[in-house]
């Protein structure tokens, strides 16, 4: 009866016909994976948990997260029960609240009111529902696609968020995906100096793209100097030219690099050139 | 998400290094192939163009392919180099074509949106979803301003010698 027992291959096939112990597991994983995305997403962790716990424990089977074996061993004897909390696993790991195949009339009387209790949990707490279906959604879909892929999906239309989110999977995708892109509008809104300030997507794309344009003309503007320069450096130092040719142009080279990256680092530590007057925009000056 | 770490202070030095080396050689490169005869605005311009491909190119090179819009601009530089070779007794009309031909694409892509105009400037991004086009773009400014910076260098010091 000890949790070590459990082999890593009898929870990834889940055969309903066996009530061993891993069975339970997949819901422990299903724990600890939200944990670590709780702990990812700040506060809210040990509510949540509670939260979960208290479902469980609505079901009744006295279980929550942490005092995990013990109550495993309290209703090892039961068939009943075990079956339900197969049962019950299974509907964490895919949406927390549905009814599949019932053994008896009891474990059905059990499930019922373990809903009812959901509901009224969920009318509690908010949104934190979602949060935890949105989690088992995210960490937990591929390993639990092999025990039950579809069956609980049409259940769960009972459960409605709060505040008007949407908790099928494509909603929640989408909303992962927005956040993403927000978190990436954030850097970008550091990268591009003068940004911050700047409320709105839209108005900060505007600003990101005027910036990037600044740069290239500025890029432009510098290839037509650097011609200039460049032609000039070739023209005048016409023995040097030679000199370059005769040693294979590692001298010039060496000497150019140098001083270039010198320039560099001076410049990186903020030396402002003469020439910044003739920039296009100004809008280097506010990045350096 | 670890765009900063991955663009950290070290990088950042070694990228600019990198590039430095690759646009000094590439200028003496350029120098070498084709001295400096006429001062036409033609050539002029020309000169120009190479410079600034040769500028575009280092950096990619210096950022190694690591990133999307690297690939994309090294890709186009091979396209670019193999028609060059098909085609190289007609350079200047072929260049000039290609060039309207481009800007013209640019154009009827930018039809609307912002994040088209974005796709538009980012190189490669025109095959990006949104995501994506957001970190390249990220990237590609970082890069961006040091190629100024580098470049601005350059100049200074070519101007002071």
């Amino acid at each position: 009866m000890d949790p070590p027992l459990i082999s890593e291959s009898s929870f990834s096939v889940a055969n309903p016909s066996s009530y061993s112990l891993a069975e339970i597991w997949p819901f422990q994983i299903n724990g600890a994976n939200e944990v670590a995305i709780g702990g990812g997403g700040g506060g809210g962790l040990g509510l949540r948990i509670g939260n979960l716990g208290w479902f469980v424990d609505n079901s009744g089977h006295n279980r929550d997260g942490s005092a995990e074996e013990s109550t495993v061993t309290e209703h090892s004897g039961g068939n009943g029960a075990r079956k339900m909390r197969d049962l019950s696993s299974e509907d964490e790991t895919s949406k927390l609240v549905s009814i599949t195949a019932s053994t008896g009339n009891n474990d059905l009387n059990d499930s019922n009111s373990k809903r009812i209790r959901a509901t009224g949990s969920k009318n509690e707490n908010g949104g934190l529902k979602t949060e935890v279906e949105a989690n088992s959604v995210a960490g937990d879909k591929p390993a639990e696609q092999s025990c039950k892929p579809e069956l609980p999906k049409q259940d769960f239309i009972h459960v409605r968020a709060r505040r008007g989110q949407a908790t099928d999977s494509h909603s929640l995708a989408e909303r992962a995906r927005r956040e993403k892109i927000s978190e990436r509008m954030k850097i970008l809104q550091d990268l591009v100096p003068g940004c911050n300030k700047v409320i709105g997507k839209a108005l900060v794309l505007d600003e990101i793209i005027n910036y990037i344009q600044s740069l290239q003309r500025q890029v432009e503007f510098l290839s037509m100097k650097l011609e200039a320069v460049n032609s000039r450096v070739n023209v005048n130092p016409a023995i040097e030219g030679f000199h370059s040719k005769e040693l294979g142009a590692q001298p010039f080279d060496a000497t150019g690099l140098m001083y270039g990256s010198q320039a560099a680092r001076d410049y990186l530590q903020g030396v402002q050139s003469e020439w910044l007057h003739m920039q296009i925009g100004g809008s280097f000056e506010r990045a350096s | 998400m670890n765009n900063p770490k991955l663009l950290s202070l070290n990088s950042t030095t070694s990228l600019i290094s990198r590039f430095t080396r690759g646009f000094i050689q590439a200028l003496i490169r350029i120098n070498k192939q084709r001295p400096v005869t006429s001062s036409s605005p033609r050539e002029m311009y020309i000169r120009h163009r190479r410079i600034k491909s040769a500028a575009d190119k280092s950096m990619a090179l210096a950022v190694r392919s690591r990133r999307n819009w690297s690939r994309a601009v090294l890709a186009r530089f091979r396209k670019k180099r193999r028609r060059h070779v098909l085609v190289r007794r007609i350079t200047t009309c072929a260049m000039k074509k290609r060039g309207l031909e481009n800007k013209k694409s640019g154009h009827k892509e930018a039809s609307h949106g912002q994040a088209n105009e974005l796709r538009r400037l980012v190189p490669g991004g025109e095959a990006m979803d949104l995501c994506s086009l957001l970190e390249e773009t990220a990237h590609y400014l970082k890069c961006l301003n040091t190629q100024v910076q580098v470049m601005r260098c350059v100049a200074d010091s070519y101007s002071t010698i």
